[in-house]
């Protein structure tokens, strides 16, 4: 994409929508365009010398920055911006399949009412491009009750079975944020019964409940899934077989090692070690703590004593 | 004059004209630009010029005169300016929040088309749109920092219908490769993004992982001109599977698995491939299955509360497997 296609295609929204939103300050515009403070007053710079020939005074845009606001005498001819093109379009509507499960009527009549106001060559394009982003996530339906109470500010009450536990408990739970990690939908919110922040993972809750209760937002640290690839004191090494996938995972992290294996560090509680050492089916093998080794020879050699 | 001011200049005495405006007017109107050299270069820069504001969207079209009018260049206002839309807040919410979910996790393709898209969609709604509570983030690789850039090349190539050469870096394979590539689309599966299109070097249908692109470079010459067309039956969704034991690597084999505790009511959320039956306490789920091992690793990883009922083999692996890790880790069978 070139820089002019680029700038074009902003300096043609700027002046409508600062006809719409008269004194928006030069930050929030920014902000709205995704430019620095200097990239948009360079190009606010510009459009004060756009005008249509023979460019009396008159011609002119009158755009003008005061007080670090910005006005616009309203111009009819910009006065809104020009239609949305086939790509645009196209884009998004491929990212709104990342919440199909969640909104499926809801997504299905608004991509209609995009394609309505798309120009007949738009549309064409629009068709084409249609199948070449899929971003469609996974998920039950019920992540459209998440996402609702996430937005209303509703208690949350569901089943859980977290990772590996056998028992299923009943939570109570302030849903602060829904979102998408390798794939996998999980709910972060404020637990009410542990009085702490905590992560739930969707295909592990059942019987999603929005209760009328509402709440105001807490303080809380920004959600984060724990990730295996942070340093940790866990020694797990891959046999060579399984080292370019770690590599990729890992980064610089992972030391090489001469059989064409790597070695990584690792963190997280003896449950979730288990699994994921058992997920690599012998590609992988804890070097040390002992604990942890024998933790994975046992769970492996229960699962060879199942009856099949 | 600078190419933006002009192109600018141009929207605005088009958009004010209320009559074609003639090649001769615009050479009068834009002297500098389009008044001075030979013919033949000014015809060129304002095809150029005219061709950029088509990929804009700007309905600028040629129309010949007639007795009542002259020939001349005309912007159909009434295709040029966006018209609302009318989406409920719901639907609104749905775009917007997706939308906004797509760029912040920083790899999407198409992400400047998706900034612009969501701005104008946004144009109508009063006031500042609420901050979106969905997010997405990618997390499945460390080394990201030509993802975005990479992603953003082969929407451009795919939505121009352009081939590009890209170097790979396979880790079944120690060198790189450098082949030609025709992009048909992108997938996103489990934090991945991949690329499926026709390999020149293979002749047939592959799938890359963008993140495992060193190279890439978009065919530049003649671009307004398709160099491919994707065939009508294809499907993007047919190449990349949602779970790794649909890659479609051996062939298919039914495997059933039995699921119990928890996991026994989370089956379908778990398996959304499978077909389920509800059996007391259990929950049994049958799996069309063309890479096995990634099953078994999975159901390893699952236990106690997976385990495989049939077919045989599948539970020979699954004892050989969970054998390998006993052995690796001093326990004795």
């Amino acid at each position: 994409m070139s820089d002019v296609h680029e700038r074009l295609r902003r300096l043609l929204f700027v002046v409508p929508y600062v006809a719409r939103h008269r004194g928006v300050t030069v930050q929030a515009l920014a902000r709205q365009l995704g430019v620095s403070r200097e990239e948009l007053l360079r190009d606010l710079e510009l459009l004060t010398m756009v005008g249509r020939p023979p460019f009396q005074p008159d011609d002119f845009i009158d755009l003008h920055v005061e007080n670090d606001q910005v006005w616009v005498d309203l111009d009819q001819r910009f006065s809104k911006p020009p239609r949305l093109t086939g790509p645009e379009a196209a884009a998004l509507a491929s990212a709104a399949e990342l919440l199909r499960p969640a909104a499926q009527t809801a997504l299905a009549s608004a991509l209609a009412k995009l394609e309505k106001v798309l120009p007949a060559q738009a549309k064409k394009m629009y068709r084409d491009l249609g199948g070449a982003v899929n971003a469609r996530s996974q998920a039950s339906a019920e992540l459209g009750i998440l996402t609702r109470a996430a937005e209303g500010r509703r208690v949350l009450e569901f089943d859980y079975a977290g990772r590996g536990s056998t028992a299923v408990e009943h939570r109570r739970v302030e849903p602060v944020e829904v979102f998408n990690h390798r794939g996998q939908w999980y709910l972060y919110g404020w637990d009410l019964a542990r009085g702490s922040e905590r992560l739930f993972r969707l295909d592990r809750m059942t019987g999603i409940l929005r209760t009328e209760q509402t709440f105001s937002p807490r303080a809380m640290p920004p959600a984060r899934v724990p990730d295996p690839a942070e340093r940790g004191e866990v020694r797990v090494r891959f046999s060579a077989l399984a080292a370019p996938y770690l590599r990729e995972r890992f980064g610089g992290e992972a030391r090489e090692l001469t059989d064409g294996g790597v070695e990584v560090k690792v963190t997280g509680d003896e449950r979730w070690l288990v699994q994921w050492i058992l997920s690599f089916g012998g590609e992988a093998e804890i070097v040390e703590p002992l604990s942890a080794r024998q933790a994975v020879a046992a769970a492996a050699l229960r699962a060879l004593e199942q009856r099949g | 004059m600078d190419r933006t001011e002009r192109l600018l200049d141009l929207v605005a005495l088009l958009l004010d004209a209320h009559e074609p405006v003639s090649w001769a007017e615009l050479k009068e109107s834009f002297p500098e630009d389009y008044g001075s050299g030979s013919d033949e270069a000014t015809e060129r820069k304002f095809e150029r010029d005219k061709a950029e504001l088509l990929e804009l969207g700007i309905p600028l079209t040629y129309v010949q005169g007639d007795e009542d009018r002259k020939d001349g260049y005309l912007l159909d206002r009434s295709a040029y300016y966006l018209p609302e839309p009318g989406f409920t807040p719901e639907e609104m919410a749905v775009l917007y929040a997706a939308g906004s979910a797509a760029l912040a996790s920083g790899a999407f393709p198409g992400r400047h088309d998706l900034q612009h898209a969501l701005r104008k969609i946004g144009f109508f709604a009063g006031g500042e749109l609420a901050m979106p509570r969905v997010r997405m983030e990618l997390g499945a690789v460390r080394e990201t920092a030509a993802l975005p850039e990479h992603l953003e090349t082969l929407w451009a190539a795919a939505s121009a219908r352009k081939w590009v050469e890209l170097v790979y870096a396979s880790p079944k394979s120690p060198q790189t490769s450098t082949r030609k590539v025709d992009p048909y689309g992108l997938v996103l599966r489990r934090g991945v993004w991949s690329l499926v299109g026709y390999c020149h070097l293979r002749h047939g249908l592959r799938t890359f992982h963008v993140h495992r692109i060193r190279g890439l470079k978009m065919n530049t010459s003649k671009p307004r001109t398709h160099d491919f067309e994707v065939p009508a039956d294809f499907a993007i969704d047919a190449h990349v599977p949602h779970a790794p034991w649909q890659w479609g690597i051996e062939p298919a084999v039914e495997v059933r698995l039995e699921l119990r505790g928890p996991l026994a009511t989370q089956a379908g959320a778990h398996f959304p491939d499978g077909r389920l039956e509800r059996n007391g306490d259990s929950t049994e789920v049958v799996l069309k299955v063309t890479l096995l091992d990634a099953l078994l690793k999975h159901v390893l990883a699952l236990w106690p509360q997976a385990r495989v009922v049939s077919p045989e083999p599948a539970q020979a692996r699954f004892r050989a497997l969970a054998l390998a890790v006993a052995a690796r880790h001093g326990g004795a069978a």
